[in-house]
């Protein structure tokens, strides 16, 4: 089967982040890849993280697009999942206006966020 | 494979052109173009094919197809001409075109250019614009920016080698100060001079720079990073016309040799990258440019280095093996980077006061290389003579990067 970004999607409307894992050299992918970028094989399979993780980096958005230009400020971090790989959501339950209260090293848990019809990757503190 | 000269350059000025086009750009940074063919050049009979790179024309012009527009506005149809993309170094992607023409033999005189017309849409429009260089299925929806992008970067390097924005503010400073000194930028001011006319009009007092930096005229744009840590919103075009080495002669005695070109690509999403502090697209691209050129980071008398935002030229400095890791920001801080320190870096202003009007900033840092080694730089000359310079023009968050060593011709 080949792995889209649709699985992705379908993953977040399900509460999960999606990795995908080789089944020629087992290499683990997250978010999913649809070509195993070790060896290169077509064949790989659909993983299911468990969306626990660390925050890796973060900013805080004051100037958005057309889009977001609403919420501002909100922060967008990037997030080490405990299986392995770094994705970026959104960081929810911290204050914006206080930066230097967020911490590198906070053990965040993914969540989807659902705003219109989109969803966005979302993480809570753990 | 043919050796490859660099003849001429020009650009316009960097600026807001509120009744230019793309094309009229274009067409004015020609004409300066022509004007600097020591020998002259005659586009009608000695251009053999056109590149240029426009980023993201549909979303600024709605306009596609820029090859042939622009060859029939220069009264070149015709010739082979097509539009080049890779976000912000999509001016480099058409020099390598070019480049790419002229040592396949296939051509031996070609015109490659850039050009970006953003005024158009207000700040969240182009912001949106620009955004579209990252990953809209893994970046884009969560609400990031390309200032939010680099300001990832800058919190991942402040955390590994220590630092914060205040230090940042020596890129700031550095390239507000040599952008006073160039003609063609849109900030042709001093930071000092900037704040010195919002303490007047806004009827307020700075101590001093940083007091001004550190105020609500410069807020943030995505933290660490400050409206005055962002290359502006910019409209503008570049121009230069490569040849085979063995004819350069035909049109100059004093040509640029382009010993180098190096070219890699990142992933294009930040996450997946092990390291944000450094550009693995950039080492890999440096590395092949510097073993063709057969040159050292040593042997580099001045860079143009991609400035998009502070953090970058730091990071880049670092990358392209002229500092240590780490230490790229304290050699900023030192004027180790400024007009007379021994690695001058952006002397032109950088993307930071320049301007930066996407599109066209590859080949407008090649202009500020060919003015610095054939010494026609003005106030913001180098001392020494340089010889040999660098361009490095990166696209996105640094998911491509272009890598290009020039060095004067002796004749």
């Amino acid at each position: 089967m080949m792995l889209t970004v649709q699985h992705y999607i379908n993953g977040l409307k399900s509460g999960k982040i999606l990795g995908s894992k080789c089944k020629k050299c087992s290499e683990l992918m997250i978010p999913l890849k649809p070509v195993c970028s070790k060896c290169g094989s077509f064949d790989v399979e659909e993983f299911k993280t468990t969306g626990k993780g660390v925050v890796r980096s973060f900013t805080v958005i004051y100037v958005a697009p057309e889009k977001f230009k609403d919420k501002v400020p909100y922060v967008v971090a990037l997030i080490n999942l405990d299986e392995g790989g770094t994705v970026m959501g959104r960081l929810a339950g911290v204050d914006p206006n206080k930066p230097e209260d967020i911490k590198v090293g906070t053990k965040v848990q993914f969540e989807a966020l659902v705003e219109g019809e989109e969803t966005v990757v979302s993480f809570v503190i753990n | 494979m043919k050796k490859v000269d660099l003849i001429g350059v020009g650009m316009t000025k960097f600026d807001k052109h509120p009744n230019k086009t793309s094309r009229d750009l274009l067409v004015e940074a020609t004409r300066e173009a022509i004007t600097s063919v020591d020998k002259g050049i005659y586009l009608k009979e000695d251009v053999k094919g056109l590149f240029v790179g426009y980023f993201t024309p549909s979303l600024y012009e709605h306009q596609g197809h820029s090859g042939p527009l622009i060859t029939e506005w220069l009264g070149l149809t015709g010739i082979p001409a097509f539009r080049t993309e890779s976000a912000c170094a999509s001016a480099s992607a058409a020099l390598t075109t070019g480049y790419f023409a002229i040592a396949s033999g296939m051509y031996d005189v070609v015109m490659v250019a850039g050009v970006e017309k953003m005024t158009k849409l207000d700040t969240p429009g182009v912001t949106d614009a620009l955004s579209i260089a990252a990953d809209d299925v893994f970046e884009l929806g969560t609400g990031i920016t390309f200032p939010g992008l680099f300001a990832l970067m800058a919190q991942e390097y402040f955390e590994k080698y220590g630092g914060n924005w205040e230090d940042l503010q020596a890129v700031t400073l550095k390239n507000h100060h040599n952008g006073s000194l160039n003609p063609k930028a849109q900030f042709q001011a001093e930071i000092s001079a900037i704040a010195k006319k919002t303490a007047i009009k806004k009827d307020v007092t700075f101590k001093d720079e940083m007091d001004f930096l550190k105020s609500k005229y410069n807020p943030w744009i995505a933290y660490p990073l400050r409206l005055f840590d962002c290359s502006p919103i910019s409209d503008g075009a570049s121009v230069a016309f490569l040849t085979s080495r063995e004819i350069s002669n035909r049109f100059t005695d004093k040509p640029l040799h382009i010993n180098g070109v190096g070219l890699s690509t990142d992933t294009l999403t930040v996450a997946g990258r092990s390291d944000l502090t450094t550009s693995e697209a950039t080492i890999n691209a440096a590395a092949v440019a510097y073993k063709m050129a057969g040159v050292t980071p040593n042997n580099i008398d001045i860079a143009e280095v991609h400035d998009c935002f502070t953090i970058n030229e730091v990071i880049l400095s670092e990358t392209l093996s002229f500092f240590k890791k780490g230490e790229g920001l304290k050699a900023a801080q030192e004027g180790r980077t400024s007009l007379s320190g021994d690695k001058p870096i952006n002397t032109d202003g950088g993307l930071k006061s320049k301007g930066h009007p996407v599109g066209a900033t590859g080949i407008a840092m090649v202009h500020e290389i060919w003015e610095q080694l054939r010494g026609e730089a003005g106030e913001r000359q180098v001392k020494g003579n340089p010889k040999i310079g660098l361009t490095c023009n990166v696209g996105g968050s640094t998911a491509s990067s272009m890598v290009f060593i020039f060095e004067r011709g002796e004749k």
